[in-house]
């Protein structure tokens, strides 16, 4: 029984801290409509920023509430400067985009806050009024875990107080349904959406600072709570703050049930939950329907290519297949990469652009088809060609699954839920030591003696690459793929003309996923091992900057960015120790520069008005 | 009070201003007739700043505005009633007046949601009522009453009879009156004739982005060949 | 005299305990056009998404040429012959007006699995055939996104009438058109319906739009049906006049 009450405690306080930063983002996006992935990198720095302050001051509670007010008001005023400086051009940018442009944020703090405060974990000395402990049924309970319990409702309710009962507040959820509308009205949208944006980031860094004492200031802060926070959103409804209460409550009692019973299925069980709610509720517990908006732009026919264009395909191939000739091994090396890369790419294309379903994991694919051929070729000794025919059969297969779940999901849910997915399967990578090697990974995973010479294991590549690359933009062209850009354009008249669009979304993610399953098992024999990092959220990132890079509208593009993009890439590491920040400033650059997408600067090309 | 001059207009590369230009005064109502698509609702969201203009000159009480920010334009005293009616549906009717909240302005009687409560009785019933739970009508007249809390001197109306039964129509023409007769100065787009005749005093009429015909109401309604032409009644 | 291809029957609907329909009945003939007109919130739509599978009635029956159609989802009610078209326009806006009604016809023959021969010459003749018909052949192959507005609709037209529909749902179908614009589509609806045997249902807030295309008209009032007749018996009904046409001064005197 006291154990019981003391798992529900334990409970209560990590809702508390849930909530505390998804009541930030939720927040935020209410009223900018900005998914704000640097969410998590906020309440990170006010981990950090608030180690520093405490350990400049006395020890007494006084003390610490002083410095944990003072690092959430330096927060908030971070926030506002982010908010001025950045996402304030960025409101108009379609949703994938400011996504994107949030990341690059991500990248740069990481790189910023290793630089200031190096690379080792951060913690304070518990001062003794810390160490309390209360005693409830014979067993021993951390009072501090006492005030956190407290500090979700008590903000919960100056949240509601001031949302309901001030103008501010009213104007703020008027503006979260229609902020022209209230332009119009005479308000000045700029001072609103500054206040939101610090209160938002004042919330991230309360709650990174309130977490401090329990674990530490640490580089894994900022990608581990963002996603937390994701889900929890998500559960609760974008834009919903009691929603997010009640979804924080959901997943920490799911979590201190799950570690009691099967601590490995947690994660998954999450997971399963957040299904479970959106099948019933597809906005969330209390969510409203999140207008429809762009995630991409709206889109140019797709005509077929030209005869110049097909003509440098034939060219460019023909190149390819002949490099191995005259090429030495470690350009078959790059061209392999490439190969990959494309294929990947290609996959991520297929359900972004013409189906409309952004994926901000699609990297779970490539990881569960390079751990699929991994696991085939060490555990069922199974030969090559089977583990590349069962990878992406074990990818499409989850992928499809996924997708009967999400499908009805409006654009920016499905980037979220995408992204969550993948951080799951990144997690049980991780985590299943006995079956996956963890951290260490598979290894000794080589192609067999027929395709070992590097020649032969890059003719194989190219045309297993090239052949599937060529095979999604034939189903472009045929009625299935027409059929997926209908449910894309109009799914009420394709509803009406009597297309199953649901059932034409769910094959959509099914091929794609088959796709990028097999490129991640190719992979996986290119370099004999599978990592935890082939799932992880950069390798996802890659890929929707490669099929941004090229153009979402067109089916060339993907193919095009992947190329460059393998490239550049290869320069960027070889060339800089900060290439995170620099990658997230290229981000951040390109956003701004070409607010519209990239495909959106060259629609000229394509238009036909 | 409001002069348009020479307004041009794109929406991404399509020209859909062709140099509009017209002048409105305070206590009158002008319309802007034309067909679907001919520029109207283009025109009133050029003078309200949500469409960018990208050439011409809008004036309104002695100031320069286009390419002012709507929140600007806004607070200088011209109200902005969309098409789409907008409500925020989540807010009660009080609420949504109290978005709608500026500083009273001098010479004019400030509104508050008792008065236009009276104005528009079927508000007073429903103030606790969420936007998102009222019938099309009842919306149609707080999107109006929301735009009045702002104490605006002009109001831009656009398509306020679009897809209400004739019996709600007459309640609004009724508002309409009403605000001219407090000297507010009016611009309306319509598509609606019948209704255009009763309320307004001056037409303009806009064909493919240009305006082609202006004089007063009583005069079109003399000059059949603008009919056949451009409003094709 | 033909048995009606749609008979509906004391249908109700209510939604949380508020009755949104009561106990209305009616019937529609092959090629025959019914205006449904009525009050904002007087069940119109209620009664439309029933009919057309959206929302199940509480009670009542719906029967299409005979059989039994109540409560079907609306794929399957699609699937017997129940044509739609929306009151806000919707095509597909990444392909040509040609590929549109391909997309209908490929729809209509349950061909979009598909996945191998190219979409560009599958029921290309078809679809010049129904583009003739609504005037759209000589902008075949333009894309529909950048179509003007009455042209949308008449692609819409074209793509409702590309499965053979027995019955045509159509609501509010000339809803931000110009005048002139809303009595020709409808009198191209009314030509290529007759034509085609289909009969069409509307809802309409036009009422020169009503009084010139309808056969017949049904009026709805908090639920219930509280007249139906051809447009001069509309006209005259003083109670008619007075829960929905007002005086007439703002709708064109009817």
């Amino acid at each position: 029984m006291g154990f019981l009450l003391s798992q529900a405690l334990t409970a209560l306080a990590s809702a508390s801290s849930l909530f505390l930063v998804a009541a930030g983002l939720t927040v935020i996006f209410g009223v900018t409509r900005v998914v704000n992935f640097a969410h998590g990198s906020l309440t990170m720095l006010g981990a950090y920023v608030a180690w520093t302050i405490l350990r400049h001051l006395p020890r007494d509670p006084a003390s610490f509430c002083l410095g944990v007010l003072a690092t959430t008001l330096a927060l908030a005023a971070l926030g506002a400067l982010l908010e001025m400086t950045l996402l304030r051009r960025i409101y108009r940018a379609p949703e994938l985009f400011q996504l994107l442009a949030t990341f690059g944020v991500v990248l740069m703090v990481q790189d910023a806050t290793l630089h200031i405060w190096g690379p080792d974990d951060l913690s304070l000395p518990r001062p003794p009024w810390m160490r309390g402990f209360v005693t409830l049924l014979d067993q021993r309970f951390p009072q501090y875990d006492l005030y956190l319990i407290a500090a979700g409702p008590v903000v919960l309710a100056l949240l509601w107080l001031v949302l309901n009962r001030t103008r501010w507040g009213r104007l703020v959820r008027a503006a979260t349904q229609d902020r022209e509308m209230v332009a119009c009205l005479g308000v000045d949208q700029r001072v609103l959406f500054t206040t939101v944006f610090a209160l938002g980031s004042a919330l991230a860094g309360l709650a990174g600072a309130l977490a401090l004492p329990d674990g530490s200031a640490n580089l894994g802060i900022d990608l581990s709570v963002v996603t937390e926070a994701f889900v929890v959103v998500v559960i609760g409804g974008l834009g919903s703050v009691p929603g997010a209460y009640l979804a924080s409550l959901l997943i920490a009692g799911l979590q201190a049930v799950g570690i009691v019973v099967l601590p490995k299925i947690t994660l998954v069980l999450v997971f399963l939950v957040m299904a479970a709610v959106l099948t019933v509720r597809p906005n969330g517990l209390l969510g409203r329907p999140v207008a429809a908006a762009a995630v991409l732009g709206a889109q140019p026919p797709v005509r077929p290519s030209s005869p110049a264009l097909r003509w440098v395909g034939v060219v460019l191939l023909l190149l390819f297949v002949l490099a191995p000739l005259v090429a030495p091994s470690w350009i078959l090396a790059i061209g392999t990469e490439a190969a990959v890369a494309v294929l990947f790419a290609a996959s991520l294309h297929f359900m972004m652009g013409p189906g409309g379903m952004p994926s901000f994991g699609h990297a779970a694919w490539f990881g569960i088809g390079a751990y699929a051929a991994a696991l085939s070729a060490t555990v069922l000794a199974a030969p090559m060609p089977l583990a590349l025919l069962l990878a992406p059969v074990a990818a499409g297969v989850i992928a499809g699954a996924f997708g009967a779940v999400v499908v009805r999901l409006s654009g920016i849910y499905l980037a979220m839920l995408t992204l969550a997915f993948a951080q799951i399967v990144w997690a049980i990578a991780f985590q299943s030591v006995g079956l996956t090697g963890g951290d260490n990974g598979i290894l000794g995973v080589w192609p067999p003696g027929w395709v070992a010479s590097p020649a032969r294991f890059y003719w194989l590549t190219l045309a297993l690459c090239a052949g599937g690359t060529l095979l999604l933009r034939r189903v472009l062209y045929a009625p299935l793929g027409y059929a997926i850009r209908a449910t894309r354009d109009a799914p009420a008249r394709a509803d009406a003309i009597g297309l199953p669009s649901n059932a034409i979304r769910v094959v959509a993610v099914t091929v794609s996923g088959a796709a990028a399953g097999l490129a991640g098992a190719i992979f996986t024999f290119a370099h004999g091992s599978a990592f935890p990092t082939y799932v992880s959220i950069p390798r996802s990132v890659d890929a929707l900057l490669m099929v941004l890079l090229g153009g979402v509208g067109t089916m060339t593009g993907p193919i095009i960015g992947a190329l460059a993009y393998t490239g550049l890439s290869d320069l960027l590491l070889r060339a800089t120790e900060l290439w995170r920040f620099v990658l997230g400033a290229a981000i951040v650059a390109l956003v701004l520069l070409f607010p519209a997408g990239l495909a959106g600067a060259f629609a000229g090309r394509h238009g036909d008005a | 009070m409001l002069t348009v001059e020479g307004l041009n207009s794109h929406y991404g590369r399509a020209h859909i201003l062709h140099g509009i230009g017209f002048t409105a005064s305070a206590g009158s109502v002008l319309v802007l007739l034309g067909r679907n698509g001919a520029g109207k609702s283009t025109t009133l969201k050029s003078i309200i700043g949500l469409v960018r203009p990208s050439s011409g000159h809008i004036a309104f009480d002695g100031h320069e505005i286009a390419r002012a920010e709507p929140h600007r334009i806004a607070r200088l005293g011209l109200g902005y009633v969309p098409e789409e009616r907008r409500i925020f549906t989540d807010l009660t009717v009080w609420e949504n007046l109290e978005v709608g909240r500026q500083p009273p302005r001098p010479g004019l009687s400030p509104w508050t949601p008792e008065r236009l409560y009276a104005l528009f009785p079927n508000l007073g019933a429903l103030r606790t009522r969420p936007g998102g739970r009222m019938s099309g009508g009842e919306q149609q007249m707080l999107t109006i009453a929301r735009t009045l809390m702002g104490n605006p001197r002009m109001v831009l109306l656009d398509e306020p009879s679009e897809g209400l039964a004739p019996v709600i129509v007459e309640q609004i023409e009724a508002a309409i009156l009403a605000l001219k007769a407090e000297g507010v100065g009016i611009v309306l787009a319509e598509q609606n004739l019948h209704f255009a005749r009763r309320v307004a005093d001056t037409a303009v009429v806009i064909e493919s982005g240009r305006a082609v015909w202006s004089g007063g109401m009583a005069k079109l309604q003399a000059n059949p060949a603008v009919h056949a032409r451009y409003l094709a009644v | 005299m033909p048995e009606p291809r749609l008979i509906v029957t004391g249908l109700r609907r209510a939604f949380g305990g508020q009755p949104a329909v009561s106990d209305v009945s009616f019937t529609l003939d092959q090629g025959e056009m019914l205006a449904l007109i009525g009050p904002n919130g007087a069940g119109k739509s209620t009664t439309f998404n029933m009919v057309g599978g959206q929302l199940r009635p509480d009670a009542g029956q719906i029967r299409l040429d005979g059989r039994d159609i109540t409560g079907l989802s609306p794929r399957r009610i699609a699937g017997l012959g129940v044509g739609r078209t929306f009151q806000i326009t919707a095509t597909f806006g990444s392909m040509t007006v040609r590929e549109n009604v391909q997309m209908a016809l490929l729809a209509a023959r349950r061909e979009f699995w598909r996945a191998w021969r190219p979409v560009r010459d599958q029921h290309a003749a078809e679809a010049a055939a129904l583009l003739e018909a609504v005037g759209l052949l000589a902008q075949a192959s333009r894309p529909a996104a950048i179509l003007a507005y009455g042209d949308l609709k008449r692609l819409e037209l074209a793509m409702a009438l590309a499965d053979k529909p027995r019955l045509l749902l159509m609501d509010e179908p000339t809803a931000g058109m110009a005048p002139a614009e809303r009595v020709a589509l409808m009198q191209l609806t009314r030509r290529l319906a007759s034509g085609r045997r289909v009969a069409v249902l509307f809802t309409e807030h036009d009422m020169d739009v009503v009084f010139s295309t309808a056969d017949r008209i049904l009026v709805l009032n908090r639920g219930r049906l509280i007249a139906s007749g051809t447009g001069p018996q509309i006209r005259a009904n003083q109670q008619v006049r007075e829960i929905y046409l007002g005086t007439g001064q703002t709708s064109g005197g009817h």
